[in-house]
């Protein structure tokens, strides 16, 4: 019998997603004997004409990480799914945008001009930017067009799991793949991570006061964050009570607060909504004057609630074609 | 979302109301073309009798499981469809209302931009039927007794009243007999009742009612669970006297220890063994352990033990601790007065405690009162009677820095001064220095004309915190802006009334909250007047906000008469319906939704490390819900999918 196909593929994303499943360690000498890998880019030399001429569905399981903003990211996400049976959204980029779909607040033109006119650390006396199609001699050279909006990849193909994390542990791989060689899947659109907040795992969670108060949020470079209690008590914002367990408490451990990678838990539809508002709860203000003074330290609203997950919210993008 | 269950659409012209300004034919005509509505049905006053019964009519015909009816405010009639759904058997979580009168047709004047707007309305109704769930009616048995904290005129009549219908009272003051205020009043204008006598019977009727039990010298310590089902714990302070006492009195005049009595507001003495007032309830005395010679050389030999007939004194009497359980708690716990020491701008203009002979209003009860320390003759320090007497209103109220309202009682207190030093002698001649005057009634007002005519002078400054008060002499000088300065030899201050000193320690423990003035703050203003924030406590009498003796009355008999017919004995109490729950799967139990909740219903479970809800507390407004950052939380009757669902339904 043949051994089971799969691709590993990746669209926007920085690579992390790639390194984890490395970081299976031995662990990805047994899925490479388990399996036979049809496409990587990024380790392996395969072309996409080798994709296009399989049937339909030979592939048993595609693993996609990155956020789609391309035309090309588009069309082999297409590719794959219409070649796979099974596609698996992996890690935040994949899942619902990741750091890429920060991309979201502005737009194709206003990223061109900054990276390519006004980045001060810039040489471009040209004032050369990316063009989907430029005359090289007699060739024509094109380029994937670059979209005003970044995508979670079920914006634009079917998905049938998800796994969380920036990037998803290698733990969750294993467990996801051992689930997908042993045929024994939950339902489909099953997020591969358990279904709780992340306090429920973190030790810290037993210091936490019950009438929890913030009178000013800090940043993590303001104070020398004590490891023995809990983050959001210390006034640090710990995205913890809003993103799914799963990843082993392992920002935590290392110090540092959850920024909210595994993204929101299933009945949640946005996930820096909910803590914005479950931070409301606990800010300690009684005047406009105590309020900006609390959120004064809290420059990146964005980047602090929205890190992972911008594509997925209910802000939309400035720019959608929809 | 559960299978796809009939919807019907009720549509009511409420007479004109609605009819006249949304184009109804058009709107029928609209639903009907929705493909989620089973039946839609048009009536012109769906709420009158003929209406009521069209309505179960058409419900039973259509087997119907979720009802939309657009029609008025949900605060109007959503009771009213909900019971007769639940007469035809329609679960009442699955009646909803649009209102297309409060929110569309009262105030749209366009017929078309009306009918529009209501098609949008009932369009959000329609979008949430689908997610519309069943919700379950529980009910609660209750406990009937009462707890009332604060013995004064409001705390004892709402004993009294309670105790009558067959409650066990229990009430609790700091103090170590009842009576309060009210008790230190000579006569209650403007009728000029004599207080001790209106209060006497009174507290005899408490003495000797089995079912009320007096905690004095005592303070609440904890107070938990929700209407129906209270559990307070009460601190019962030593007293060094045992219940035997009957205040006779005897021990008193072998005790050779002297202390300012604080019945007459430091103004005379007791012993150190001492009661409030002869006939105080209880009658037991008390020992001030701080200047007892038995605590200290011993040197009296307990001269007061060897004259005791009852052997009730105890040195070795320790505090104890008391735990009642009662349906409701009743806040009688009454006001302070402004002091005019304790500011700098009162402090310097009118030097209280500086000069001779100025009193506040309080101390001037006390004087003029026939059981007060000059045996109710109001005299100068040199022991003369006052010739020229001058009442300042308004002392510390009215004024942004101070107290930024007015009491509403002071100026009666105030003109009772007069009537009073005229009682004793006519020939005492009484200036009123005032701004404003306010007299609650009829008869406040005509006393005050009364006394004008009597011979009160009554002389209106420009600016009541620019009252000046200097000596000059012997006599004290008083100016003003807008009047001659004029010279007394006694000054009474009309000092206003401010929260007790008690009340934001007793707020933070049962959890309810005081209003701006510092006072205890009502559920409403008016329909719910003696209700505080959380149900099942109320607050009475001059703890709400500074009140008459007959206001005060008023509110302890409201306050009674909504406890006693809400909690019935053998009667169980509805609870909300449309509670939060906390899906135990999903709670993370990271604790935000604790402290958010204003009813203290959400607990956390230590155990299981997660949050719960107290459902017979939580009173359903969503806060929980709306903190919750993992969905765990759920609002019912407004959970998020429904909300969601309501929003996509208006912008459809």
């Amino acid at each position: 019998m043949s051994k089971p196909k799969v691709t590993f593929y990746w669209c926007a994303s920085c690579g992390g997603c790639e390194e984890t499943v490395v970081d299976l360690a031995e662990g990805v000498l047994d899925v490479v004997a388990a399996v036979d890998i049809v496409l990587w880019p990024v380790a392996l030399d395969f072309k996409y004409k080798d994709i296009e001429a399989m049937a339909d569905k030979s592939i048993a399981v595609s693993f996609i990480n990155g956020a789609v903003r391309t035309s090309e990211q588009e069309h082999i996400c297409k590719l794959l799914r219409q070649k796979s049976q099974l596609v698996v959204s992996f890690g935040s980029c994949a899942g619902s945008g990741g750091i890429p779909a920060l991309a979201n607040l502005t737009n194709k033109q206003d990223i061109f001009t900054t990276v390519y006119l006004d980045n001060p650390s810039l040489d471009n006396k040209e004032k050369k930017v990316p063009k989907e199609l430029s005359r090289e001699g007699k060739y024509d050279l094109t380029l994937p067009s670059f979209y005003d909006t970044v995508y979670k990849l079920d914006d634009i193909i079917e998905v049938d799991y998800y796994l969380p994390g920036c990037p998803p542990t290698p733990e969750l791989i294993a467990q996801a793949v051992g689930a997908i060689l042993k045929n024994q899947l939950p339902p489909k659109g099953t997020i591969l991570s358990p279904n709780k907040a992340l306090c429920s795992s973190c030790k810290l969670n037993d210091s936490k006061p019950e009438d929890i108060a913030i009178k000013e949020i800090k940043r993590v470079i303001d104070i020398k964050l004590d490891p023995s209690k809990c983050y959001l008590a210390q006034g640090v914002v710990c995205m913890g009570p809003a993103t799914r367990d799963g990843c082993g408490v392992s920002c935590i451990n290392g110090n540092m607060p959850c920024t909210g990678c595994f993204g929101p838990t299933d009945s949640v539809k946005d996930q820096g909504a909910e803590m914005i508002s479950a931070l409301g709860g606990i800010i300690d203000a009684d005047s406009s004057e105590q309020l900006n003074k609390c959120f004064a330290r809290l420059p990146d609203p964005a980047g602090t609630f929205y890190r992972y997950g911008m594509s997925a919210s209910l802000l939309g993008s400035k720019n959608k074609k929809e | 979302m559960e299978e796809k269950k009939k919807t019907i659409l009720y549509l009511c012209n409420c007479g004109k109301n609605i009819a006249e300004f949304i184009n109804m034919d058009e709107l029928q005509t609209w639903a009907k073309s929705q493909g989620n509505i089973d039946a839609v049905e048009i009536h012109d006053l769906l709420c009158a009798p003929n209406g009521k019964s069209f309505f179960k009519e058409k419900l039973n015909a259509s087997k119907a499981e979720n009802v939309i009816i657009a029609a008025c405010s949900p605060k109007m009639h959503e009771a009213t469809f909900s019971k007769l759904a639940e007469e035809a058997s329609v679960n009442s979580g699955r009646v909803l209302m649009a209102n297309i009168r409060e929110q569309c047709s009262w105030v749209t004047k366009d017929k078309e931009h009306a009918t529009k707007k209501a098609k949008h309305l009932i369009s959000a109704a329609l979008a949430k039927a689908p997610f519309l769930e069943n919700i379950e009616h529980r009910s609660l048995e209750c406990l009937t007794d009462l707890l009332i904290i604060g013995g004064g005129v409001a705390g004892i009549e709402a004993a009294i009243t309670a105790s009558r219908a067959g409650r066990k009272v229990y009430i609790v003051d700091k103090n170590i007999s009842l009576g309060g205020h009210v008790i230190t009043t000579e006569e209650v204008a403007p009728h000029m009742e004599c207080a001790p006598c209106m209060l006497a019977p009174r507290l005899a009727m408490i003495k000797n009612d089995p079912n009320i039990q007096v905690i004095t010298n005592a303070e609440v310590k904890a107070v938990r669970g929700f209407k129906g089902n209270f559990e307070a714990k009460i601190k019962v302070k030593k007293r060094y006297i045992e219940n035997s006492c009957i205040g006779c009195e005897a021990c008193f005049p072998v005790c050779p220890v002297e202390r300012k009595s604080e019945f007459h507001l430091g103004m005379g003495s007791t012993k150190a063994v001492y009661t409030l007032f002869p006939g105080s309830v209880p009658a037991a005395a008390i020992i001030d352990d701080s200047l007892c010679k038995h605590f200290s050389d011993k040197s009296c030999n307990d001269a007061c033990v060897k004259e005791c007939p009852f052997g009730s004194i105890n040195f070795e009497q320790t505090d104890s601790e008391l735990i009642v359980k009662v349906g409701a708690v009743v806040v009688a716990s009454g006001f302070d007065s402004f002091n005019p020491a304790k500011h700098p701008s009162t402090a310097t203009h009118l030097k209280y405690g500086e000069l001779n002979n100025v009193y506040t209003i309080n101390e001037f009860e006390r004087l003029a009162a026939s059981n007060g320390p000059s045996g109710g003759r109001v005299l100068l320090k040199d022991g003369t009677s006052p010739k020229n007497v001058a009442v300042i209103h308004c002392v510390g109220s009215r004024r942004e820095d101070i107290l930024n309202y007015c009491s509403g009682t002071c100026c009666v207190s105030a003109t009772k001064v007069g009537h009073m030093l005229r009682k004793q002698d006519k020939e005492i001649k009484v200036i009123n220095v005032h701004n404003d005057l306010s007299f609650a009634t009829p008869e406040e007002y005509s006393f005050y004309t009364k006394e004008r005519t009597a011979g009160t002078d009554y002389r209106r400054s420009t600016d009541q915190s620019a009252v000046k008060l200097a000596s000059n002499g012997k006599a004290i000088k008083v100016s003003a802006p807008g009047i001659t300065s004029f010279d007394a030899d006694m000054v009474i201050l009309a000092t206003g009334a401010i929260p007790a000193k008690s009340t934001p320690e007793l707020a933070s423990l049962l959890n309810i909250e005081t209003d701006k003035f510092g006072f205890f703050k009502s559920a409403s203003s008016l329909l719910e007047k003696t209700l505080s924030t959380i149900d099942g406590i109320h607050v009475v009498g001059s703890a709400q906000h500074p009140a008459s003796v007959g206001d005060s009355i008023a509110l302890a008999h409201s306050a009674t008469a909504e406890i006693l017919s809400s909690l019935m004995p053998g009667r169980k109490i509805e609870l909300e319906v449309a509670t939060a729950t906390i899906d135990k799967e999903r709670c993370a139990g990271c604790k935000l939704c604790i402290s958010v909740c204003p009813y203290s219903a959400v607990v956390f479970n230590s155990e299981k490390k997660i949050s719960e809800v107290i459902e017979a507390i939580c009173r359903g407004c969503g806060t929980c819900t709306a903190s919750c950052p993992s969905g765990a939380s759920k609002a019912r009757m407004f959970t998020n999918e429904q909300i969601a669902a309501e929003i996509g339904g208006l912008f459809k």
